[in-house]
Parts: structure tokens; sequence; C-alpha cells
């Protein structure tokens, strides 16, 4: 009967791994059975055999092994640090994509529907609206005490901002279209 | 001089030894090559994934507690990164037959390689030609199944250590060399 071939056990009785009874038990078996001694046999040479395969294995050259090693060592210790410190970093960043992109993706559109809405709503006006009381005192402050500034414009032009702060900072008192006063500012 | 057991050269590498560290590379790095070639089939894999259980030994040193022997648990970091490199690489393993070790990659090429001499002519070429048919058929056991049978070819690992390192128990370990054995026996016999 097949099971009770000894078939798990050969190996181990042929290294000697087995306890007093068991090798006993496959001694006595393998006498009376030729099919066991015979797979004994094959399996024997098999584990010969395999012991040739491994002792032909090429050998690297192991000084340069170890450098690698050392070289791979090193890195996988900077590695470990960085992740150690970078993965809080990289948490937040995963999640951004995940929580962060969509919400952004979203406020982005709104705003931009929100300003296409304004857009053709002013658009749809057909005609000129009447500035609003804050554009009329903006377009009154240009009107009157920085026109001065804009007529001098050809002045500003000139300055290097830094040297000639004094300059740029009493540029309303100049007549407009002076040029000869601001040429060599002392 | 006495020199360290592993044991004690792990628990010095735990501490940052760096010299028990390269001892330790020294003692180990032949044989741990030997076997992650003689797994994976490949000696550039081979090269990175032994590589890669050596830096793993020095991470971890500190976790060794010393109830099984330092081989054991070394052999297990190894075997599992064989293992773990085999799964990842099946894909491409289909594509890209395997490059047999020691030289070319032609097993039929390397079977009439010329004999030493030491056995005899014919028994040197006969020895060469059975080796090389046993080494492509070493190639298609379960990863699980060659690492039992080269762990008790090579190393010399008893069942029980070969459960402790492939986490089975001794029985299945048997199984695994059983049946690793049996296969090869039948793959020579049909070539």
């Amino acid at each position: 009967m097949a099971e009770n071939h000894p078939d798990t056990e050969l190996i181990p009785y042929l290294r000697g791994e087995l306890s007093p009874d068991e090798r006993a038990r496959v001694r006595t078996h393998l006498e009376g059975c030729a099919q066991c001694r015979e797979s004994a046999e094959e399996s024997s040479a098999i584990v010969s055999n395999l012991a040739r395969v491994v002792d032909d294995v090429r050998e690297p050259d192991w000084a340069d092994y170890q450098r690698e090693l050392k070289r791979k060592l090193r890195a996988a210790q900077a590695g470990n640090a960085g992740v150690r410190g970078r993965w809080r970093w990289r948490r937040a960043d995963v999640r951004l994509p995940v929580f962060g992109w969509p919400s952004m993706a979203m406020a982005t559109a709104a705003v931009a529907v929100l300003a296409i809405a304004i857009v053709m709503h002013r658009g749809s006006g057909g005609s000129v609206q009447a500035p609003g009381v804050d554009q009329l005192e903006l377009q009154q402050e240009l009107s009157s005490a920085d026109v001065g500034l804009l007529a001098n414009y050809h002045v500003v032009e000139h300055l290097d901002l830094l040297e000639n702060y004094d300059v740029i900072e009493h540029l309303d008192e100049l007549e407009p279209g002076d040029r000869q006063n601001h040429e060599t500012p002392s | 001089m006495v020199e360290p057991s592993d044991e004690e050269l792990c628990r010095r590498i735990a501490e940052r030894d760096a010299d028990a560290f390269e001892l330790m590379v020294d003692r180990h790095q032949g044989r741990a090559y030997r076997l992650a070639s003689s797994i994976l089939g490949n000696e550039a894999d081979a090269r990175d994934v032994s590589q890669d259980a050596f830096i793993r030994l020095y991470e971890s040193a500190g976790r060794f507690d010393g109830r099984s022997r330092f081989s054991t648990w070394f052999y297990r970091i190894l075997v599992n990164l064989c293992i773990d490199h085999h799964r990842r690489n099946r894909w491409w393993r289909r594509l890209a037959p395997l490059a047999s070790p020691g030289g070319g990659d032609d097993p039929d090429e390397r079977a009439f390689d010329p004999p030493s001499g030491e056995a005899g002519p014919e028994g040197e070429a006969m020895l060469k030609q059975s080796v090389s048919r046993l080494r492509p058929a070493l190639e298609k056991l379960s990863p699980q199944q060659r690492a039992a049978v080269l762990l008790q070819t090579q190393e010399g690992f008893t069942s029980r250590e070969i459960g402790e390192v492939l986490k089975c128990s001794e029985a299945t370990a048997r199984v695994h060399v059983h049946r690793g054995i049996a296969q090869l026996r039948k793959l020579m016999g049909n070539d």
C-alpha cells in the first residue's frame, strides 16, 4: 500500500536525521521493498549531484561584492533616515491629490463660472453704465493731485529708484514737463 | 585567538559594530551567494538578493533572539528574499529563460565541456552532463521545494531547521524535500 511507504523519511534516513526508532522502522521497510530501495538510491544520486550544481556556481569578485554591499548599506541607511523624515510630508502630499485636488479643482471651477457669469452679466447690458461712487472718487483723486506725477513720468522712467528716492518723493513739486531739473539730482 | 560565534557577531552588529558586520559578511557571503544563485538561477539576482539579505541582517540584528541558530535565522531572511524576488519576477521569467550559473546559458553546450580528467574522461563527462541536466530541472521546482532541497544539500540543514526557515512544520519540510527530489528524479528520467 502506497501510504505505508516511508517516502518523506527516505532523505532524512539517508542523512542520519531520524531517531533510532524511526531509523529502525525505515531500515526494515527498505529491506523488504525494492521500490523504496530504488527510490532511495536515485534520491541519493540526485542529492549528490545537487551538491555539484551548487559547487559549480561561479563566485563573484568578493572585494567588489563587499564594496557594492557597503555602498548599498549606506544608501539604505540614508534612505531610511530620509524616509522617516519624509514620511509625514509624503502622507500629506499623497493626501492632497486624494482629498485636496478635487476640492481645489471644484473651487477653481466655481470661480471660473462666477467670473464668466459676471462678464456675461456686464456684457448683456448693451450700454455703458454710469460709474459708481468709488470709481468717481478715484477719478477725482487722479485728476487733481496725481496728474502731476503722471505728467512727469519721463522723469521717473530715467531714475534709479533707490538712489533718487528724494526726487521721487518730491516729484509732484516739479513743473509738468520740467526736464532740466531732474537730470542731475543732488 | 578564538573566532567569535555568529551569535556574538550578530549581537555586536546590533550595536552597529562595523568590524563585526564585515567579519559576518566575510564568513557567510559565499554560502549566501551560492544558495541565492541556486534558488534564483541567476548570478546578478543572486548578488543583489544576497546583498539585500546582509543589509536586512544589519538592520534587524537586534531582533535576533538567539532561540534558533543564527544561520537558520539569517537563511530565513535570505530564502524569503529569494522567494519574494522569484514571485516579483515570475512574469519576466516566462519570457526570459534563466541564465545558468557558471558558464553559458545553453545547458546542451555545457554538456560538452571538456572533462577535467579527475574522474576519468567518460565518468567526468557523464557527471557534467547529469549536472547540466539537473540545473534546468531544479528551475522547475517551486521556490519552496527548491529552497528546501538546497538548504538540505548545500547547508546540511535538518528538516526541523528547514521548517524554521520556511516557517512550516518539520513534517511539511520533509514533504517539500521529498516532492522536490521526486520531481527532479521525474524530470531527469523524462529527459
